[in-house]
């Protein structure tokens, strides 16, 4: 691991003075009679960006899906303050049959803009992510990084108060990740919105986020600030940020 | 008939049929939700007009050509079996009537149905269940953008303005068929031939006839969409979908297209 935490203070501020914009209560979820998640709460403030890690196929992207309400909770309660949600998928999920510009638009349908400025906010927005030159391109016509942005400009096209990343990095190479990650500081400091960026990237966690917590088995076994997590006594987080077999983590059913 | 299926049907051939049941009622049931969400959106006249043309215009291209060949020649066989059955009986005369009536109330509409739901319900079906399995259609509720009012209302309204058109159309090949094999081999002018259609066919024939292409393509339509949409997995169920998309609209179709015959039928004529 070769990038350096950047230390705290680059990252833009937030106060925890205001209610929080995302709280999360005992929430739990099964699927077909085995519980992925087991009772995780958190909450996240206006201006805060928090990491959410753990090894695959801990329900990372189980808890998006319940916050943004694609899944129904078992039992527990989600709480946002707000309704403006932009979710970055884990695959870029843009339609295929539409352009950059018909992908950014259809987020903005709701709101019913004139087309002037419906056109405006879509090339600030492309503009923002470098892909304004591909307004009239298709998915498919872009590259694996491009897709990626595109997706972002479409989650935050619409100004959202709650941003929300699945995997934002994972496949991409590490000059590209450092790009997504530089995109992810920049929004913070523009939009202010709460954000959860869920990962298993190194660089990812420690680069964007105030506040991480580590899911294992279906519950938080560590919570901290990303820059402590390598000095932590927390044999979890030693394992998970050093990579190493030897620690409480399953290597799972591999 | 999958590895599964076969050993289920060496130990009880019940077992593979109470499954058949449960799969048939289910979807039965996400076809329901579906019916009910687009006829939500079409009495509030919420549709993109512009969608339903261009769904419209697919429906048209990729039918069209085949739907041709497939006329024509069902139109052949079963005007050669007509004639050849009415010649024994000294009834030539009658031949137009009897071909027309069945082209009109029965093969042009399940012709064009059956070529539909290949071409369309099956692309539909794979469109559908990619959109979900890349997760398209979880970015479009994000959005608050209903699917059912984005994918299957277009789909439908294109599908409603197309299957009368396909059909009529097969019909109209069909009996050009039945009037050169009439011509052929029972000696029967076509003037002889579409006189004798005109006094055998009436007004309630095309009611049928389109009463079936628009039932043939809301079967289509909804069962193509709802196995779409319910859909989730890998890439490997995308071919799934497509087959259980054919197999169950066509079934339902066969089984719908006799009821209507039945209440439609008011006597010999
Ligand atoms: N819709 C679903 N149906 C059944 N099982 C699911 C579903 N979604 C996720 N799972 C299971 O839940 C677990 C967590 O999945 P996921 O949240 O995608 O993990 P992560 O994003 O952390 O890799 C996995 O074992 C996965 O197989
Ligand atoms: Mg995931």
């Amino acid at each position: 691991m070769t990038s350096q935490p950047i230390p705290p203070s680059s990252l833009p501020s937030f106060s925890k003075a205001s209610e929080p914009m995302i709280k999360v209560e005992g929430l739990r979820k099964s699927f077909n009679g085995r519980e992925v998640l087991k009772g995780i709460s958190f909450e996240v403030f206006p201006g805060e960006m928090l990491a959410i890690i753990g090894p695959s196929g801990c329900g990372k992207s189980t808890l998006l899906k319940l916050i943004t309400g694609l899944l129904e909770p078992d039992a527990g309660k989600i709480t946002l303050n707000s309704e403006q949600i932009g979710l970055v998928f884990q695959g870029s999920a843009l339609l295929n049959s539409l352009t950059v510009r018909e992908n950014l638009a259809l987020a903005l349908r709701e709101r019913k803009l004139p087309k002037r400025e419906q056109d405006k906010a879509i090339m600030e927005d492309l503009t923002l992510v470098g892909l304004a030159d591909y307004i009239d391109s298709f998915p498919t016509q872009l590259s694996g990084g491009q897709q990626k942005r595109t997706s972002f400009a479409r989650a935050i096209v619409n100004d959202p108060q709650i941003i929300l990343y699945d995997e934002p990095t994972t496949g991409l190479d590490p000059v590209m990740s450092t790009v997504i990650e530089d995109y992810m500081i920049e929004l913070e400091k523009q939009l202010h919105a709460a954000g959860i960026v869920v990962t298993h990237q190194f660089s990812t966690w420690t680069r964007t986020a105030h506040r991480a917590i580590l899911l294992n088995q279906g519950v938080v076994v560590w919570e901290g600030k990303p820059h402590e997590a390598l000095n932590s006594t927390n044999p979890y987080i030693i394992q998970f940020a050093k990579a190493t077999r030897e620690g409480p983590m399953l290597a799972g059913k591999v | 008939m999958q590895a599964s299926d076969a050993k289920k049907l060496a130990a009880s051939p019940y077992l593979l049929v109470e499954d058949w049941v449960s799969i048939g009622v289910r979807l039965a049931g996400q076809v329901g939700i579906v019916i009910a969400k687009t006829f939500y959106y079409l009495l509030r006249l919420q549709i993109d007009w512009q969608e339903s043309i261009r769904q419209a215009y697919f429906i048209g291209v990729k039918s069209f050509l085949i739907v041709s060949l497939t006329a024509l020649f069902t139109g052949l066989a079963m005007s050669l079996q007509i004639a050849i059955q009415l010649v024994q009986f000294g009834g030539e005369s009658a031949i137009g009537g009897v071909v027309s009536l069945a082209l009109i109330r029965q093969i042009g509409p399940i012709t064009a149905a059956i070529i539909v739901a290949g071409r369309v319900g099956s692309s539909i079906a794979a469109e559908l269940t990619t959109m979900n399995v890349s997760e398209q259609i979880d970015a479009l509720k994000v959005m608050r953008i209903d699917p059912i009012k984005f994918l299957v209302v277009p789909r439908f309204v294109g599908a409603m303005m197309m299957m009368p058109v396909l059909s009529i159309y097969a019909m109209f090949i069909g009996i050009f068929a039945g009037m050169v094999i009439a011509l052929v081999y029972a000696d029967v002018s076509f003037g002889v031939f579409l006189d004798s259609a005109k006094a055998m066919v009436i007004d309630q024939d095309f009611f049928v006839h389109f009463l079936k292409a628009f039932i043939n393509a809301a079967i289509v339509i909804f069962y193509s969409c709802a196995i779409g949409l319910n859909t989730r997995g890998g890439a490997a169920d995308v071919g799934n979908a497509v087959t259980r998309s054919v197999v169950w609209s066509m079934t339902v179709m066969f089984i719908v297209n006799y009821i209507v015959t039945d209440l439609t039928y008011e006597g010999p004529r």
